[in-house]
């Protein structure tokens, strides 16, 4: 697939501090491509150095095979939705949507039509005569979406777009955003540090840290095969457990429980590592055959509706936390009473071992 | 009880309005509609008096309306170069002042701390034949006489720029502070090159600024008589002046407070319609 961006080993600092660290990226066109991480993870920086607001300190960055490092952000085919959405209070709606077409001298009977065109795919043409301070955040939010989208940019970068929307109105703009990303076919760079927006979305995630990029693969892929303990822990919730190999596809845990593992290359015995079991992996009591079992105490259990949490005690500190579904055949919340004795399981290929 | 505590607590501003503020237009009213007694000293009168609004029909005489005129043109002027001057001031220590914005805005308000008439007298040392800035132009060997600086419109209007400059810079400065950086970003990011950027986004955004910098610089400067005592000739004769003279000079004081009332209905009438504008601005458009 063609290319739309192309990060070549792209370095920024700020002072001293690398805000993003030798990052490699290759973006397709019409790709729907996330980068999720914590604050100051650098994912900002990055899209704001496609947008032409910052410059590398080193590397390069293509954009539809040309390098981009002479061109001005008014020049790049790109075109941001900003955080704070940054609309022109001044200006209404329409003439909000109509900035981009204007300056690019677009005439004044096709700027009518894609303007239109433009509120109509945002849902707003009854509102283009509005002010954007009368608007509520999701239609703000709409209107910088379509101030962007009306120019046909090959890239379109959105940060964090939904941050400030409540949690009701950012699960139904998810649905829309991906909907109109599939409708018009854009290349997106979305960033984000919310895990679950960046898995419903995207076609795939660069989930960044410290400046680098960890692991850049399909949603699935970063769910259920994280490379590092850090990917682990910060998409979904992950069970950490540390062990030591003990030989070949043995791991001894810290609480003196021995479990086979499939253990990745290189890695030798004595050497410490990390078991990640997702909560949802883990069988309380009902083992399947060729399930890996330990046993432990329930130390504590939460109700949550659709499932239940119970934590369990390995015994020596060590905890593991299983994640039981309240189904039409059995219901978990009134198994597992803290105290009693349980048996946990998991298949051996749902555990992965990290360094 | 609250009503007692709000009573005393206003009880001093209150007392200061009513001393300095209402007492002293009431007079100025009365005054206005007075006459000059045959001893030369000037008398109260009331406005339903014969011959109560004798002054104020006097002020209308042809004779007057060149120093109106001049003083409006001077302040259009005064305002203009203010702005032309103040808003790249703040401008740039908006946007590129960094941790040191504050401190830079103080250093510009630190010389308002000098009475404006002290601050006028230094001009009068630089502009004047005399002075500083042409002895050094005769030194450089740049002339050999020296140049007219001293006495002309323009060292009045730029003796009043320098006095109200700061009015200018603070509320434009205010109002770019208030900008959302990613505003001029968004600018950029539409195609919008630094000149339409500016044009197109930053200028409207400011605009409640630069009004009411206008504003506060427009209507001192049209009453202002110092510049134009101090740095300007008989040319330069303002509306401020003519109102000191009345006062100072041909002891008419009965006049002056007439022509003093005209200036204030005047100016209220022009801030009257910035605050029109101010609040169509502030509006939501419907």
């Amino acid at each position: 697939m063609a290319e739309a961006i192309k990060l070549d080993r792209v370095t920024k600092r700020f002072g001293e501090v690398a805000a993003v660290d030798d990052v490699t990226l290759s973006i397709a066109k019409g790709e729907f491509f996330s980068l999720l991480g914590p604050s100051g993870c650098g994912k900002t920086t990055t899209l704001r150095m496609i947008a032409g607001f910052e410059q590398p300190s080193e590397g390069h960055i293509l954009l539809e095979g040309e390098p981009v490092e002479d061109v001005p952000p008014y020049e790049r085919n790109v075109n941001t939705v900003f955080q704070s959405y940054a609309l022109f209070e001044h200006l209404n709606v329409e003439d909000n949507v109509a900035f981009g077409l204007k300056r690019k001298k677009v005439p004044k009977p096709e700027i009518a039509q894609r303007v239109r065109e433009a509120l109509e795919l945002v849902s707003l043409e009854q509102r283009a005569d509005a002010r954007a301070a009368e608007l509520s955040g999701g239609q703000q939010q709409r209107v910088a979406l379509a101030r962007a989208l009306v120019n046909r940019p090959a890239v379109l970068l959105l940060d964090e777009p939904l941050g400030a929307l409540d949690l009701k109105l950012r699960r139904q703009m998810q649905g829309e955003l991906k909907d109109i990303q599939r409708e018009v076919g854009i290349t997106f760079v979305y960033v984000t540090h919310d895990q679950e927006e960046a898995l419903a979305m995207s076609d795939r995630i660069a989930v960044m840290h410290d400046g680098k990029v960890i692991q850049c693969a399909e949603p699935e892929e970063v769910y259920e095969r994280p490379d590092e303990a850090f990917v682990a822990g910060f998409i979904g919730v992950s069970n950490l457990m540390e062990g030591v190999v003990e030989g070949e596809d043995k791991v001894k845990l810290a609480s003196g429980q021995k479990v086979s593992a499939a253990l990745p290359d290189g890695v030798g015995r004595g050497e410490t590592v990390q078991l990640s079991i997702r909560p949802e992996k883990i069988a309380l009591d009902e083992m399947q055959k060729g399930m890996v079992s330990i046993e432990g105490t329930v130390e504590q259990r939460v109700y949550q509706g659709v499932n239940t949490q119970v934590t369990v005690s390995l015994g020596d500190g060590a905890r593991i936390v299983a994640l039981e579904q309240n189904t039409y055949i059995v219901r978990s919340d009134d198994r597992w009473e803290p105290g009693t004795k349980v048996k946990v399981g998991w298949h051996a290929d749902h555990c992965l071992v990290l360094r | 009880m609250a009503g007692g505590f709000w009573t005393r607590f206003l009880a001093a501003p209150g007392l200061w309005l009513l001393c300095l503020f209402a007492l002293p237009l009431t007079l100025t009213l009365a005054m206005s509609f007075g006459y000059v007694d045959e001893f030369g000293r000037a008398a109260y009168d009331s406005p339903f008096a014969p011959g109560a609004l004798d002054n104020y029909a006097d002020a209308f005489d042809p004779i007057y309306l060149p120093s109106l005129v001049r003083s409006v043109t001077y302040a259009l002027g005064t305002t203009a170069l203010c702005l032309a001057i103040g808003y790249p001031i703040a401008y740039y220590i908006a946007r590129f002042g960094g941790r040191r914005k504050y401190l830079l805005i103080g250093l510009l308000v630190l010389p308002f701390f000098v009475n404006y008439l002290v601050r006028t007298y230094a001009w009068v040392a630089l502009l004047s034949d005399e002075g500083l800035v042409n002895n050094a132009l005769i030194d450089l060997g740049v002339t050999s006489q020296g140049i007219q600086m001293i006495n002309t419109p323009w060292a009045v209007i730029g003796g009043l720029t320098y006095g109200y400059l700061v009015f200018m810079i603070l509320p434009v400065f205010a109002a770019l502070e208030r900008m959302d950086p990613a505003v001029i970003e968004a600018g950029k990011d539409l195609y919008g090159n630094k000149l339409q950027t500016f044009l197109h986004v930053t200028l409207p955004q400011t605009r409640q600024g630069i009004l009411a910098g206008s504003v506060l610089v427009f209507l001192p400067s049209v009453g202002d008589f110092v510049s134009a005592t101090l740095l300007g000739g008989p040319n330069t004769f303002m509306v401020g002046n003519l109102i000191q003279d009345q006062f100072f000079a041909a002891n008419n004081w009965p006049f002056g407070a007439a022509l003093t009332v005209i200036m204030m209905i005047f100016l209220t009438i022009w801030m009257i319609g910035y605050l029109r504008a101010a609040a169509r601005e502030a509006r939501p458009a419907l």
